[in-house]
């Protein structure tokens, strides 16, 4: 199946500044992507060439098997985009915010009051419908945006930092509408955002950016993979380890390395598997074992390797 | 409907012209109730047309029912070529209100759409940076030139709309209060309805023509009136300058005068419309 984004070597400069250089990757159907990046690191950019609204330098995409830079119009009517700042204009009523879209999109007015009316109940912000948007909240304004961005049931959805400048409570609300809409729909999500907890949550893949340039691109336990050796473990021992225990652990079958936390040790092991014989051992040494927990890398974790390595 | 029927019917719907039509509509509307909306924009709108066209007649013609109104026919016969022979023909008594209300307020019928025009084409592209809507309108299936005519005719058509009413209560206040002195309609005439429904819309054509592509080149609506200033106060000048001689020439004259300023106008426009990209805009964002 082809992919639903596809890009190649993708270059734009603003003035002298290259803005994105020789960006590659793909984005299959239904898959939920992050582009991952501190500001300027080209992620808004991406989304406004793979709509068509800004024109390579060089480089070619496809969005769902259409060219933006030359069928803009095509790729804009298949996919939806809710920027940043949400875009909607506060004079207007959320109502009339939607439906303006949708009468851009070519509804018929009544079609169009009813799927605005239905979005805007599905995402909670009914009893505010006839309200200028004036006076919402950054929350409000980023469901009556989402609700905009979806009213054409599009193909591929673009997210710009959906949760930029929300309170933690809003944020939950906004990751878990956004969450259904990708497991229960099916749609394929692309999310530009720099808060590293989303991404983890909602991505199967994950491309960090830096100053425009791709620096990795995969799944984050494949990205862990390239950058550490073995998996780590937690092993809490009740207190930090002390020199016979990590010299135990050291010495231990598949243990790459192996250090002391507050709380016992953390070390890295070649496999999974290597876990019971290394309990089994400090068992057998009497030292008191709480807990022996694999933990993979977060998001975070893998981001900010990623990023020293591309400074 | 599946999704991907819904976006292949979208796709297609691109490009008929029905639905264009509705686009170039929807933006159009919602920039006017927008406009409408909104207090800064909306107050110079109706303030500057009342003073000028209601406010200002209004204080002539009760000025010229006076038992001794001024003089003016040593003024009006230092003017060259008899241009003013028309006037010094009637009685002295009609002879203030008329060259007021008929000629020296002639200006106003082409300083109130060049500025209506100016003010809505200012917050067209401009307003739409500053309210940091722009980028969602861009990534709409709209194409870059019904944008740009949609953009044009949410602007232009209010323009002329509010000019048109605002002469009209111009033409009632000049011939209500007049009506002691002169005992006839002083407006309309002919001439006068030329400058109203030839000259004065083509006049709103080239300030739009002007102000669209600098407020597409502005961050700000500030910055669009600022730079589009520098351009439209020249027009306004040659505006006042020449509109009472063109209610003193020929028919056929005020004629061809407006047809010269809708080509000007038509030029400006078309230009900023082969020189309007998404990408251009974009990149102003």
């Amino acid at each position: 199946m082809a992919p639903a984004v596809r890009t190649d070597d993708l270059t734009v400069s603003f003035g002298t500044e290259k803005a994105l250089d020789g960006l590659s990757f793909e984005v299959d159907a239904g898959e939920v992507v992050a582009l991952l990046g501190p500001n300027g690191a080209g992620k808004t950019t991406t989304v406004r060439l793979l709509n068509g609204i800004l024109t390579p330098d060089a480089g070619s995409s496809r969005v769902l098997g259409l060219d933006p830079a030359t069928d803009g119009d095509a790729v804009r009517a298949r996919t939806g985009v809710m920027t940043e700042q949400s875009g909607l204009d506060d004079r207007l009523t959320a109502l009339e915010n939607v439906v303006f879209v949708a009468r851009m999109r070519g509804m018929s007015s009544t079609a169009a009051t009813n799927q605005a009316q239905e979005l805007l109940e599905r995402f909670g912000i009914a009893d505010r419908a006839n309200n200028r948007v004036q006076g919402f909240s950054t929350g409000q304004r980023k469901r009556v945006a989402l609700a905009r961005a979806l009213l054409h049931q599009p193909d591929i959805l673009f997210l710009d930092e959906p949760t930029a400048g929300l309170d933690p409570e809003a944020t939950r609300d906004v990751l878990d509408l956004l969450a259904t809409l990708a497991a229960d729909q099916g749609r394929t999500v692309l999310l530009c955002t720099h808060f590293l907890g989303e991404a983890g949550r909602l991505c199967q893949r994950m491309a960090v950016l830096h100053r425009g340039r791709l620096r990795a691109f995969g799944r984050p336990d494949d990205l862990a993979a390239r950058i550490w050796r073995g998996v780590p473990v937690e092993l809490d021992l009740g207190a930090p380890a002390d020199e016979r225990t990590l010299g135990a652990l050291r010495n231990g079958r598949g243990v790459l390395t192996a250090q002391p936390t507050p709380t016992g040790a953390r070390v890295d092991i070649e496999e999974r598997a290597a876990l019971p014989a290394l309990v089994a051992t400090l068992v057998q040494m009497e030292v008191p074992v709480f807990g022996a927990v694999p933990r993979p890398p977060t998001v975070e974790e893998i981001y900010f390797a990623i990023q020293e390595g591309a400074e | 409907m599946s999704a991907a029927t819904t976006a292949t019917t979208a796709t297609t719907a691109t490009t008929t012209a029905p639905r264009r039509t509705n686009a170039i509509r929807a933006i159009a509307m919602k920039d006017f109730t927008a406009v409408r909306r909104s207090k800064g924009v909306m107050l110079p709108m109706l303030i500057v047309p009342f003073l000028l066209l209601v406010a200002l007649p209004l204080g002539v013609g009760l000025a010229a029912r006076n038992a001794h109104p001024p003089d003016v026919s040593s003024m009006l016969r230092a003017l060259p070529g008899g241009l003013a022979k028309p006037i010094l023909n009637l009685p002295p008594r009609e002879r203030l209100v008329v060259l007021v209300d008929g000629y020296l307020l002639a200006p106003l019928f082409l300083i109130v759409p060049l500025m209506l025009a100016a003010v809505l084409a200012a917050d067209a592209f401009a307003g739409e940076k500053e309210r940091k809507t722009l980028e969602s309108l861009l990534h709409q299936p709209v194409p870059d030139r019904d944008l740009f005519f949609a953009k044009l005719i949410g602007a232009f058509v209010p323009a002329v709309a509010i000019s048109w009413i605002g002469f009209v209560c111009f033409s009632v206040v000049v011939d209500v209060t007049a009506w002691p002195v002169a005992h006839r309609l002083i407006v309309p005439s002919t001439l006068w309805a030329v400058v109203i429904f030839w000259v004065a819309p083509a006049v709103a054509a080239l300030g739009l023509g002007v102000m669209v592509r600098v407020s597409a080149r502005a961050t700000s609506t500030q910055e669009a009136n600022q730079l589009g200033g520098a351009v439209i106060l020249p027009l306004i000048f040659l505006a006042v300058g020449q509109s009472t001689g063109l209610l003193l020439v020929t028919l056929p004259v005020a004629i061809g005068i407006g047809a010269g300023v809708w080509v000007i106008a038509l030029i400006l426009v078309t230009r900023g419309a082969q020189r309007f990209t998404r990408d251009r805009m974009a990149r102003t964002i």
